[in-house]
């Protein structure tokens, strides 16, 4: 074993790069001082090697060259050598110089073979001949440093692989960890990459939308937009960016938004289209509900404030005076906002029959069980609920005014009920003070008896009986919703 | 004035909101014209065609049935070219070129003196026009 201390002592000069240094193995004779001596004063460092296994460190250390005598090939640590050569890395040869006994002529096969074993040796006959020698380890070494050159390309050439097999598996282990669709397709617009989401998402066969039939997997009234949008993009550069509906492998159609940008050269021309599909479905619906919400909500507030508007000019056409009209009007107002909470709770579209009774009489009634009322369960549309409200308050305020409500002995009967397809419902006063009829119709009377009546497409009979007042009215099923 | 109160032409309503309808007769009675109402654009059809006495069309867009209040201001125009047309609606942005020529919008709800003074600015023209 020969330690870099021992290697230090046997090299011409100290600090000798061993990678462009030649082993001199000589064991015998004058020829180990000679050859050194020589290539020294052409400034060729040399190591001695005393032994086959130091030449084999040597070469395990990546020795320029060696020089060996004929004769040293066969010292002990033969095979040892012969193991340290067939195990050199892919790039290397180390280049021998065999300094020959006599002729080719006269060598047996046995040392043919030695020779051979080297690889990459060439022969010099002795005596040494000083040019020929120092020609040949400058051979040598020249083509030992062109095996160092293809050894870094070699080696950049394995870390530029890695680098691409590392940054390939992670661009992978993204594009297929994120929740949306990605895609890449050439300059012309050729589909040529999908991410495992993509594939997830629409439930195709892998390759199935390559080229141009993405456009297939589109809403069919969507495709004519998509294809104009995406065509525009790929002649103008400019971003694509679209909403439309993708089929789900479910069968059904989910909203995406799409977006595509293009990778351009030094030069400006493009060089692939990356783009990315979101799923947005959930927030489209969303807009869009909120949208019809907002649109209903309009509608149902400017209905409201046309309400209002009759029961203002309908309150101040027909007034005594200015306190009653304001009396009049609160009331009435307060009487729809109460409606309106009730057709809230019953989600609008419906209202329950004896609900919309109870409610409408609440503030109305003074604890004196005053109201008797019965009917079944009917289903009302909102409209007609909210003419029921109105009525009953309009009723109610003129029996509290003139009526049954006004002394303390009166009651009022309600009921109501369906026989034969017809809805028939009944205010019944009793033993209130004797009833004069109006000498004018007030709002509360018109209102029962147009609007109402209208409301319902039924009847309506309002009759101011001595004994009490009295409405009926007869609607067909039909007119409840 | 006063003579000609009797041959003032009659103002035909056009309202499915039987509240807004009654008050919008109201309206116009108390204003000294006769009236004629309809929930439907339907019934106005057969209203129109069976009274010559009709010379104002007061109508809401939004209506159910076969016809909306602008279907039926341009039947009424085809069929009654010299009934006036006022259009009224809770629904904004109904573009000039929907409604026919001549016809005006009103946002509902909308101020009863508004609507009344129009009616006697137009039946004013039109009597100043026959006069002539």
């Amino acid at each position: 074993m020969t330690g870099l201390a021992a290697l230090a002592d046997t090299t011409t000069g100290l600090g000798t790069n061993i990678l462009s240094a030649v082993a001199v193995v000589a064991p015998r004779g004058r020829d180990d001082a000679v050859a050194r001596q020589l290539l020294a004063k052409d400034g060729i460092a040399t190591v001695s090697a005393p032994t086959l296994t130091t030449l084999s460190n040597l070469i395990a250390q990546h020795v320029g060259a060696v020089l060996i005598t004929e004769e040293a090939l066969n010292s002990a640590g033969a095979q040892e050598l012969a193991h340290v050569l067939t195990s050199q890395a892919a790039w290397s040869d180390v280049p021998f110089i065999v300094l020959a006994n006599g002729t080719s002529r006269d060598r047996s096969e046995r040392a043919t073979q030695k020779i051979d074993t080297l690889s990459n040796a060439v022969l010099l006959s002795r005596p040494l001949h000083a040019e020929e020698l120092i020609r040949a380890v400058r051979s040598a070494l020249a083509a030992r440093v062109r095996q160092h050159e293809a050894r870094k390309q070699l080696e950049e050439l394995q870390r530029r692989e890695r680098q691409l097999f590392e940054s390939e598996a992670k661009f992978q282990a993204i594009a297929n960890s994120v929740d949306q669709m990605i895609w890449s397709t050439l300059p012309d617009g050729y589909h040529d990459y999908y991410n495992n989401r993509w594939y997830e998402f629409t439930g195709v066969p892998h390759g199935s939308t390559d080229g141009e039939s993405w456009n297939g997997v589109f809403h069919p009234d969507d495709q004519a937009r998509a294809w104009e949008l995406w065509s525009h993009s790929l002649t103008t550069g400019e971003i694509y960016e679209i909403e439309y509906r993708l089929r789900h492998h479910s069968g059904d159609y989910r909203w995406v938004l799409g977006r595509a940008q293009p990778v351009l050269d030094r030069s400006g021309t493009i060089l692939r289209w990356y783009g990315s599909c979101t799923d947005i479905h959930e927030i489209k619906v969303a807009q869009e509900q909120r949208q019809l919400m907002l649109g209903e909500m309009n509608h149902r507030v400017k209905n409201t404030l046309a309400m209002v508007n009759v029961m203002v000019s309908q309150t101040l056409r027909l007034a005594d005076n200015l306190p009653d009209a304001q009396t009049a009007l609160q009331s009435r107002i307060a009487m729809m906002a109460q409606a309106h909470d009730r057709l809230i709770a019953a989600s609008w579209a419906e209202a329950q029959m004896p609900a919309v009774v109870d409610a409408a009489l609440a503030p109305h009634r003074t604890g004196e069980s005053r109201f008797i009322i019965a009917g079944p369960e009917v289903e009302v549309g909102s409209k007609q609920a909210l003419a029921v409200t109105m009525a009953l308050h309009e009723l109610s305020t003129n029996a509290a005014k003139y009526g049954a409500l006004s002394n303390n002995a009166g009651k009022v009967r309600i009921h109501w009920g369906v026989t034969d397809d017809t809805f028939t419902f009944t205010w019944e006063e009793t033993g209130g003070p004797p009833v004069d009829a109006p000498k004018r119709r007030g709002f509360g009377s018109r209102m029962i008896e147009q609007a109402l009546a209208s409301y319902f497409h039924g009847n309506v009979e309002l009759s101011f009986k001595p004994n009490g007042l009295c409405f009926t009215l007869n609607a067909p099923m039909s007119g409840l919703l | 004035m006063h003579a000609k109160d009797t041959k003032r032409p009659a103002v035909l309503i056009v309202e499915d909101e039987p509240l807004l309808r009654m008050d919008a007769v109201d309206m116009i009675q108390d204003a000294g014209f006769k009236t004629y109402d309809a929930p439907s654009a339907d019934a106005a059809i057969e209203i129109i065609g069976s009274h010559d006495d009709i010379g104002v069309l007061f109508t809401d867009i939004d209506m159910p049935g076969s016809m909306d209040g602008l279907k039926l201001a341009e039947y009424v125009r085809a069929g009654w070219p010299s009934v006036k047309i006022l259009i009224a609606s809770g629904v904004i942005g109904v573009g000039d070129e929907e409604m026919p020529e001549g016809s005006k919008f009103y946002a509902k709800p909308y101020a009863t003196s508004l609507i009344i003074d129009d009616l006697h600015t137009l039946i004013a023209q039109d009597e100043t026009n026959s006069s002539l």
